[in-house]
């Protein structure tokens, strides 16, 4: 077991360490990542001041609390760009070139592989600007947060983490079946941004919609409102619940999508 | 030239259109399931209006729910018919060189990209209906109809918006004769077609100053004014089309001249 | 004899396939309403290989080739039939298995493309979980057996069709696998580099005893390298052997070209087979194959001889032939 892990460990840093080397020939990113961050980021501080209007509020959330929602959405976006959009999407272009023959032949656990292959580094900015808003918003929010709060927040958005993972995971995987939906997983991006404000900010049928079948609420107000000192202890379960759910839930669907693509493939 | 195949040049052109357009249609509906993720990815503006709709900032910049609920839906549906994807597909084709053989053919190869695009559009339709139908079921209250003279001058400004982002998007296109990484360029061009476009909040809301400032980009023409006309707010109408033609006017030599250098390039390198 | 180290048992593989028509009606059509066939690739395939061995696959394309390799490596389960490899069921895919094969497809790459070659080895080291010291120890040794130096170290895209090729070998073969499945290693690739692969294949085997199944379309890869063959047609097993018995189960006569001394007329020749080419000194004739040395001997002993030939059509013409019969 040790020894296994050993492997996946050294095969995690042989991994990233090749890919930081193959996106490093492209720094123009770099400026050109810096500025989508910035500039999406002006955007949508600048709509959130339109929203909140006067009265600096939007959806019963103030000016600072509301901006901890958008640092957490940054965030995540920025997660996206560095992990999981540049290895899921490559899931389809597997299927379509045939290579993800080769990744199966290989002694590693193929969902590890697809999931981790590459790591962008262009998704860092984003990263740290969102750390940056939700620190920025927590200062100025004045309350201090205790070290369980804190451990609670933590947890939460890794909860999200997991959660937006197995959404991209599952679109992505389903291009086994219908190899020509390759960008369903960037559509998925589109509709996320719904996360940037809180949930509450939404007419009701839409919470309903962006908690059970877009889990939005999940990914950035619930883990806010932790941060934030207010976490309910039935959306922190419910949350980590639902990453639990949807990371065995990968797992299975994996497995099955791998069985019809064995048995299928010419 | 023309003449070389007996037909006359209109008639040309005719011919070539309708091979276009229903070939690549054939082609498009092949990627139906592509399509309706596509369209249903352009709910962007629809997310918006539910926030708009409680939020306080709409009331202060005196937008009332039902005039909030149209300019949104017209958005939404200008989107959908003004979406423009050619840089990635060119980008791709010029690298593995795909471009190629179409330089060879006596066709000017954004014609092809143009095609693809309206059959794009046209097999949108069904699945954008679908969405306004689920709308009026959730919601009937949203829906109106606009008169046939609204109906037709919000299609043409769609049209238009469309051409002028085609026209846009080639001008960066076009970089990809000298860039490996163009495509990346168009998403910093996306940032202020989001937000100064009217896409997420309409021009009412914004500061005066902003409001000014955005007005000088062709962004408000691509959305803004089509929905507007669509919604059937009041509208300078002769002005705003003027707008898009004048914008259309300035990016079209502009592209036609980077098409040239970058073929230049193109066939240089060998490719 | 020992264990075969790959058994297959009414090996069989069928698929579901989509039937359209071309065209937008076509479309339409198959939008409405969707009708299937199922075509067999692959049936009832019956052989075992013994450990060492190279084994060609011949067979034209759509065959049933590349299935057969697939399920051979795991990558598809067979409809029906069992195989077995290096005592692993291949569609389970343990690592114990996985450890033990390679699969090259000469028409897909798994070195990364902006990168050289060299770092798509060590991510492969990683994963097969070789320590590193070992795995420059391998790396060297091979490439010194494919002839590779500097240009491990020059990004793939730069790389020529040969050399990326070699490559390939190199990250397919870095695990030491002990069965080796080529699915048309030289493809597309010129005379002198098909020629370095076939004897880095042949060497690579007789150094580490590893099985090698090779598909081809090149017969010169074949005759190069396998003593054996299994011939493939419409998904059945046509021929199991060595390459001489394929020839003369495929062309029961030979050819047999005289030059004679003086022109006698064509009726003289006639009674020993079949008279193909009749003219002044020249003359060709195709006996069955069990009446050869008999004919042949009448002929010299009745003609003055000059120049005799006798040979075998080229086996490609004969598979060819037997393709164009059946197909």
């Amino acid at each position: 077991m040790a020894q296994r892990l050993r492997r996946y460990g050294r095969t995690l840093l042989s991994f990233w360490a090749t890919s930081l080397e193959a996106e490093l020939e492209y720094q123009l990113n770099l400026v050109i990542e810096l500025l989508a961050v910035l500039g999406n980021l002006a955007g949508s501080l600048f709509v959130l001041v339109l929203l909140a209007g006067p009265s600096g509020q939007l959806g019963g959330w103030s000016w600072n609390s509301a901006l901890v929602v958008l640092g957490i959405y940054t965030l995540l976006d920025g997660f996206t760009s560095c992990v999981l959009q540049p290895n899921l999407s490559k899931i389809v272009s597997h299927v379509q070139n045939g290579t993800l023959d080769f990744v199966l032949l290989k002694p590693i656990d193929s969902q590890f592989w697809l999931s981790t292959r590459s790591f962008s580094p262009w998704g860092l900015p984003g990263v740290i600007a969102g750390l940056a808003l939700i620190g920025w918003a927590l200062v100025h929010n004045g309350e201090a947060l205790s070290a369980g709060g804190m451990a609670l927040a933590v947890a939460l958005l890794v909860a999200g983490g997991l959660i937006l993972y197995s959404l991209w995971f599952l679109l992505a995987g389903l291009s086994i079946w219908f190899v020509k939906v390759w960008n369903a997983t960037e559509v998925l991006r589109y509709t996320l941004v719904a996360g940037r404000y809180p949930i509450s900010a939404y007419p009701p049928a839409l919470r309903l919609v962006f908690t059970l079948v877009l889990p939005v609420a999940f990914l950035t107000t619930v883990p806010a409102e932790a941060l934030l000192g207010r976490a309910s202890a039935a959306w922190a379960l419910g949350s980590l619940a639902a990453a639990a759910i949807s990371l065995v839930g990968t797992r299975l669907f994996w497995q099955f999508a791998l069985r019809h693509y064995t048995s299928a493939s010419s | 030239m023309a003449h070389r195949n007996g037909l006359k040049p209109v008639e040309r052109a005719l011919r070539i259109a309708a091979a276009l357009l229903s070939s690549q249609y054939a082609y498009m509906l092949e990627y139906r399931a592509e399509i309706a993720l596509w369209a249903l990815s352009g709910v962007l503006p629809l997310i918006m209006l539910a926030v708009w709709q409680g939020s306080a900032g709409a009331a202060a910049a005196g937008l009332n729910p039902q005039g909030l609920g149209r300019y949104f839906l017209a958005a939404f549906v200008v989107r959908q018919f003004s979406v423009v994807w050619l840089i990635h597909v060119f980008e791709e084709d010029a690298l593995q060189g795909k471009l190629s053989p179409q330089l060879l053919q006596p066709l000017q190869p954004l014609w092809r990209y143009l095609a693809a695009h309206v059959a794009e559009q046209a097999t949108r339709v069904p699945f954008v209906a679908l969405m306004l139908a689920a709308v009026l079921v959730l919601k009937p209250g949203l829906l109106w109809l606009p008169s046939a003279g609204q109906l037709l001058l919000g299609i043409v400004a769609i049209q238009a918006a469309f051409v002028l982002r085609f026209l846009l998007q080639t001008l960066v296109a076009m970089l990809c004769f000298w860039s490996e990484r163009a495509a990346a360029l168009d998403r910093l061009l996306l940032i202020p077609y989001l937000f100064l476009s009217g896409l997420v909040a309409p021009l009412e809301s914004f500061p005066p100053a902003v409001r000014r400032l955005a007005e000088c980009t062709p962004f408000p023409a691509m959305v803004s004014f089509p929905a507007k006309l669509l919604a059937g707010e009041s509208v300078d109408v002769a002005g705003g089309f003027l707008n898009l033609a004048l914008w259309c006017a300035v990016l079209f030599p502009l592209s036609r001249l980077l098409w040239q250098a970058g073929v230049r390039r193109y066939s240089a390198m060998g490719a | 004899m020992s264990q075969p180290i790959v058994h297959a048992e009414g090996l069989s593989k069928s698929f579901r396939v989509a039937d359209k028509q071309p065209g937008l009606a076509g479309t339409m059509r198959h939008l409405l309403r969707r009708s299937y066939r199922e075509v067999e690739a692959v049936r009832d395939l019956r052989f075992a290989i013994q450990p060492g061995e190279i084994v060609g696959f011949l067979g034209p394309n759509g065959a049933g080739k590349t299935t057969t390799l697939k399920m051979l490596s795991g990558l598809i389960h067979p409809s029906a039939g069992r195989v077995e490899v290096a005592g692993c069921l291949p569609q389970r895919r343990q690592e114990r298995f996985l450890q033990q094969i390679t699969l090259v497809m000469g028409n897909r790459q798994q070195l990364i493309w902006d990168l050289p070659p060299l770092d798509s080895l060590r991510v492969n080291a990683a994963v097969y979980g070789i320590d590193p010291t070992e795995a420059k120890r391998r790396i060297h040794e091979l490439a010194e057996m494919l002839e590779l130096g500097e240009e491990l170290q020059r990004p793939v895209r730069k790389l020529s069709l040969g050399q990326r090729m070699k490559a390939e070998l190199l990250a397919a073969l870095l695990h030491q696998p002990s069965v080796l499945f080529l699915d048309e290693p030289t493809l597309g690739l010129d005379v002198n580099a098909q020629a370095r692969v076939r004897d880095f294949l042949a060497d690579y085997n007789r150094r580490t005893g590893a099985t090698v199944l090779l598909t081809s379309h090149y017969m010169g890869d074949i005759t190069a390298l396998c003593e054996r063959v299994l011939l493939i047609h419409q998904g059945r097993l046509f021929h199991d052997g060595s390459l001489d018995a394929l020839t003369s189960r495929l062309a029961p006569c030979r050819e047999v070209r005289l030059e004679l001394r003086q022109v006698h007329p064509r009726e003289a020749f006639e009674g020993f087979g079949t008279i193909e080419v009749h003219q002044g000194h020249q003359v060709r004739l195709v006996i069955p194959r069990e009446q050869l040395t008999q004919q042949v001997g009448l002929l010299l002993s009745r003609f003055e001889v000059v120049d005799l030939e006798v040979s075998d059509p080229p086996i490609e013409e004969l598979i060819g032939g037997l393709f164009r019969q059946q197909g």
